[in-house]
């Protein structure tokens, strides 16, 4: 998004924010949801196996309200890709995004999906999930820790319940 | 005689007769001929007296450079005994005879082989690529090949009808 849409949309961000009753409905609506993502699970390689292990009971990702991994893009509002996406699979995460109802998210987990990692220079990658879908948080490692995936996900919840600051910081008006 | 010797004076009998070449590495024989004979070889291999190598445990290649070797791991469910056979081609016309006759489960990893490097397999039932998209273009494990840049592979393929 250019920076002038952006001003217009925060302008029209203000104006809207005098009228309480539906900034209230927001604020609410942001909140709730930040507090229960539903993730699909998309597991490609070993970041899913740190994934499992954040959803276990050691760092029980239930705790934050997060915990309904969805079998079914369908049922889901955050695609969290973990591991090593290939050029054959690319389609197919696109269509699986397609298929996730609005409003969703998307967090490249691990070094592959968000820049290729070890394998970008080999003939069956191509250089992070960012080059077909849009993702919002990136967590570094290889694979993270479930520790960064918490805090990932904690930097999408704030992410989600302060669109308005989020954009402030991304151009630093 | 232990399965050890037994096992090396067949391999031996064997060399004789495809005229191949025998060498001990790593507690493994490793028996190289030339691509022609492999269909006798393995035939034979399987029907060994005593220490029968009848199981294909995996199936590869390798570039040499100037020729390919396929290579054959066998051992066996009845007893200690492994054999790795090496087969020779040239790289110009890397043809080899399909072991799919001999071991039906060669099948996949005689596919395998042909997505990386091009090795024909006469007489493979359903020779084509496994892993890779059948619109690649050229065979990723040959030491000449030159990977796309970054910037065509980021490209998002297609999708086929009944993906």
């Amino acid at each position: 998004m250019d920076v002038a849409k952006e001003k217009e949309l925060r302008e029209a961000e203000l104006m809207v924010e005098k009228n309480v009753i539906v900034t209230s409905i927001d604020k609410v609506l942001n909140w709730a949801r930040g507090h229960s993502f539903w993730p699909v699970t998309f597991g490609l390689a070993c970041c899913a196996i740190e994934m499992m292990a954040t959803g276990g009971p050691r760092y029980d990702i239930a705790r934050f309200g997060w915990e309904v991994f969805r079998a079914s893009p369908r049922q889901a509002d955050l695609m969290i890709v973990a591991g090593t996406c290939t050029r054959k699979m690319a389609p197919l995460l696109r269509r699986i995004y397609d298929q996730m109802p609005e409003p969703k998210w998307v967090i490249a987990m691990g070094s592959c999906s968000s820049s290729g990692g070890p394998f970008v220079d080999s003939y069956s990658m191509f250089g992070g999930v960012d080059k077909i879908v849009p993702v919002d948080v990136y967590i570094p490692g290889c694979p993270p820790r479930p520790e960064s995936l918490l805090f990932g996900i904690m930097q999408l919840q704030q992410k989600v319940a302060n669109p308005a600051k989020v954009r402030l910081l991304k151009h630093g008006e | 005689m232990e399965n050890k010797e037994i096992l090396r004076k067949r391999v031996d009998e064997l060399a004789a007769k495809v005229n191949g070449d025998v060498q001990e590495i790593l507690n493994t024989l490793v028996l190289t001929v030339k691509g022609s004979y492999i269909s006798e070889t393995l035939t034979a291999a399987k029907n060994f007296e005593e220490v029968p190598c009848d199981f294909l445990h995996d199936l590869t290649a390798l570039d040499l450079g100037e020729q390919f070797a396929v290579v054959y791991q066998l051992s066996s469910l009845k007893g200690p005994q492994t054999l790795r056979v090496k087969a020779l081609i040239s790289r110009d016309t890397p043809v080899i005879d399909s072991v799919t006759r001999i071991w039906q489960g060669a099948n996949f990893l005689e596919r395998e082989a042909y997505d990386m490097f091009g090795i024909q397999f006469k007489g493979h039932p359903n020779l084509k690529r496994i892993y890779l998209w059948e619109e690649f273009e050229g065979y990723p494990l040959r030491k000449d090949y030159e990977t796309e840049s970054i910037e065509k592979r980021s490209v998002m393929l297609k999708m086929r009808p009944g993906e």
